[in-house]
């Protein structure tokens, strides 16, 4: 049991950190290096402000989905912008961020308030698309016919990320940040965290690995596409 | 060919990809399987088919590139999407490659931009390493490779369908003649059609003709007698080296005719080659002319309001058909319009349109094959012939010669009275030489 607390609890955040910016990294600069021939789709924006505007409103609403596919829109706009929202608030997760909160004038109540609102509905929205994106997949000819097992697993894979979170966040057992905030802190600090009592936590240690995976994976799967849709959108709008 | 040599080819050809272009390896390697492309295409609206499914068609090549240039694929096999290359399955492989018309319309909706045509041509060009390439496309490129134009035809063949077509203007404008200008050294313009537009459908050249008549400009423009057909099929079967001999002859003639401007004709695949790929990837160097369409050139000219117009030659209901190489891939979509509003009484758009127009079901050469005639009618086309029944109209214009082929086989295969033709074919009819629009002889 210590083995594995220490593989899963010290091991393998500073693996999954080393795979996921290595792994990013290589992919970016192998792209970088391949030569691109003229591709451009019109309508293109006519210069490079232009086309700042048109990746923008691609990353921000998803424009091209939006006009292609209505309600794949609205499911993945959702899951996206939610997951972001999610990442975001993590950072309450890792380290005291409140403080900044409280300088620009929120107070304690009105922090926690706004985790447990806007967090809460995140946790379950996030779930809720994720299993209508899995149903579609499974219902929706022109996805199902195309898609496999490296695609069912991504999706089963932040599924159950979003559900071991949820599982935290709603249950009745109160959950310390506190307790988070120092485990990462000695995680960032290099110090001896092997013996943290976070580690006990059975669904904590299920989440975190979970997620940890979903990182190393990315570099390596179709979730690439977190980096590679700014490079490809370029690549045909560019005039 | 033995099944292990065939594959080790397929393998290789694949394996490049991870040298070139960019484009290519990113779409192996990002595509989320979201099925959106599905939901654009013209064949798979004609038939929702897994076979159809544009995803699943560059799967094809995207599980061989898992399989060999992938960590995961090579690892994990099919749970990574990846699989080995079935020599087998190569019949199949071709057919797939040759139901996709390369018009890009998924990637104009795809949530990440991937333009599948980029790996039809891929598929395309690895059955064209092995000889596989549709034997009615090869026939075409060699024929081009040899004589400079698609349809065989040779210099005095060409020069005499020009005399035919400067008697045809004569009769028409009552005596007035109206000259087509070929080979002429130290011309300042020098218009490059698809031969069809010469020697199948003549009234678009007819009307690039008078355009120069009106201006004054009947001495200043050019043709030539080698080199009047701007097809280039070696995009279409993804030959880069046919494709590109075949451009560089039309190059050495503008040079060679002393030329300050290229003008491209009613073709839409011929124009993307010169102005697109041709002059924005530099294959030839610098150039000492500009390549503009005769579309936006004649579109400038009414602008200006150096045209005029009978709109009552052309009094029936009109509509435009965006060719995709024109709408999507070089953003010509204002100026065939400005063309046939000047000139047609009742033009009529359908929809949608533009760069988010519907494909004919005959592009990326599709339209030259006989043998897949049935699918062009039936499934392909399906979705164009419907948008062109909406409209109304009894005239379909579309600047492009594999469009017209395939909307004309349309209209007869679903028994429509709809005439299907050029851009400059209805400025022809309409456009007023000496204060009068021409006295139409039939040509049926």
């Amino acid at each position: 049991m210590e083995a594995l607390k220490f593989l899963l609890g010290v091991f393998l955040p500073y693996l999954a950190l080393l795979v996921f910016v290595g792994g990013m990294l290589y992919r970016l600069a192998r792209w970088k290096k391949l030569a691109s021939p003229p591709m451009t789709l019109y309508p293109a924006p006519p210069d490079e402000a232009g086309n700042l505007k048109n990746l923008l409103k691609e990353t921000l609403f998803f424009k091209s989905l939006f006009h292609g596919d209505r309600w794949l829109w609205v499911l993945a706009w959702l899951f996206h912008v939610v997951l972001a929202l999610i990442f975001v608030g993590h950072f309450r997760v890792f380290t005291n961020v409140d403080a900044i909160f409280m300088k620009m004038g929120m107070s304690e109540q009105a922090i926690l308030a706004m985790s447990g609102g806007a967090g809460g509905a995140a946790g379950v929205i996030i779930l809720v698309t994720a299993i209508v994106l899995l149903v579609r997949r499974l219902v929706v000819q022109r996805a199902r016919e195309i898609t496999s097992v490296a695609d069912y697993f991504a999706l089963a894979l932040i599924g159950l990320i979003v559900f071991t979170g949820d599982i935290m966040r709603f249950s009745s057992e109160h959950f310390d940040l506190s307790d988070t905030r120092s485990y990462f802190a000695g995680l960032a600090t290099f110090s001896n965290v092997a013996g943290d009592p976070l580690l006990d936590n059975g669904v904590f240690l299920l989440h975190m690995t979970l997620a940890l995976l979903l990182f190393m994976y990315i570099p390596f799967s179709k979730i690439l596409h977190l980096g590679g849709f700014f490079f490809t959108h370029q690549l045909i709008r560019k005039n | 060919m033995k099944p292990e040599e065939m594959k080790e080819k397929v393998v290789s050809s694949i394996k490049a990809i991870e040298k070139a272009p960019r484009s290519m390896q990113m779409y192996m390697e990002i595509c989320a399987k979201c099925g959106t492309c599905a939901s654009v295409c013209p064949i798979y609206f004609g038939k929702p088919e897994k076979r159809y499914n544009p995803a699943e068609r560059s799967d094809l090549v995207r599980r061989i590139y898992k399989r060999y240039c992938t960590m995961s694929g090579r690892l994990l096999g099919s749970l990574a999407g990846a699989q080995d290359f079935d020599p087998g399955k190569m019949q199949e492989w071709v057919e797939m490659f040759y139901e996709c018309t390369g018009c890009r319309r998924c990637a104009s909706f795809c949530p990440f931009g991937i333009d599948n045509s980029v790996i039809t041509r891929k598929g395309r060009a690895v059955a064209d390493q092995l000889g596989l390439t549709p034997k009615t496309m090869l026939k075409v490129i060699q024929v081009s490779l040899a004589t400079g134009n698609t349809d065989n035809a040779s210099p005095a063949a060409f020069k005499a369908a020009i005399e035919f077509l400067e008697e045809e203007m004569e009769e028409e404008h009552g005596g007035t003649k109206i000259k087509i200008p070929v080979d002429v050294v130290g011309a300042e313009y020098f218009y490059v059609p698809p031969s069809g537009d010469v020697l199948v459908n003549p009234e678009a050249t007819m009307g690039v003709a008078k355009v120069f008549h009106v201006l004054g400009m009947q001495d200043r423009w050019t043709m030539s007698s080698k080199c009047f057909d701007g097809a280039n099929y070696g995009l279409f079967t993804g030959d880069d080296k046919s494709m590109k001999a075949d451009n560089k002859a039309y190059v050495e003639e503008a040079r060679r005719l002393g030329v300050k401007v290229m003008l491209m004709g009613e073709c839409g695949h011929a124009h993307r080659i010169m102005k697109m790929m041709m002059e924005k990837g530099r294959w030839w160097g610098d150039l000492p002319f500009s390549i503009i369409n005769c579309m936006e050139w004649t579109a400038q000219q009414i602008e200006a309001g150096r045209l005029q117009f009978d709109k009552s030659k052309n009094a029936q209901p009109v509509t435009y058909h965006d060719p995709c190489n024109f709408g999507r891939s070089c953003g010509i979509v204002d100026e065939p319009r400005k063309i046939m509003e000047a000139s047609c009484a009742d033009f009529r758009e359908m929809y949608p349109n533009r760069a988010e127009n519907w494909c004919c079901g005959g592009g990326g050469g599709l339209s030259a094959m006989d043998e897949i005639k049935e699918f062009r009618m039936e499934v392909s086309g399906k979705k164009k012939l419907a948008q062109i029944r909406e409209t109304g109209a009894t005239y379909v214009a579309t600047a492009c010669s594999n469009c017209k082929r395939q909307l004309t086989q349309l209209m007869e295969h679903h028994g429509l009275e709809i005439e299907v033709g050029g851009v400059h074919d209805m400025l022809s009819r309409a456009i007023l030489v000496d204060g009068k629009a021409a006295e139409r002889v039939s040509y049926d």
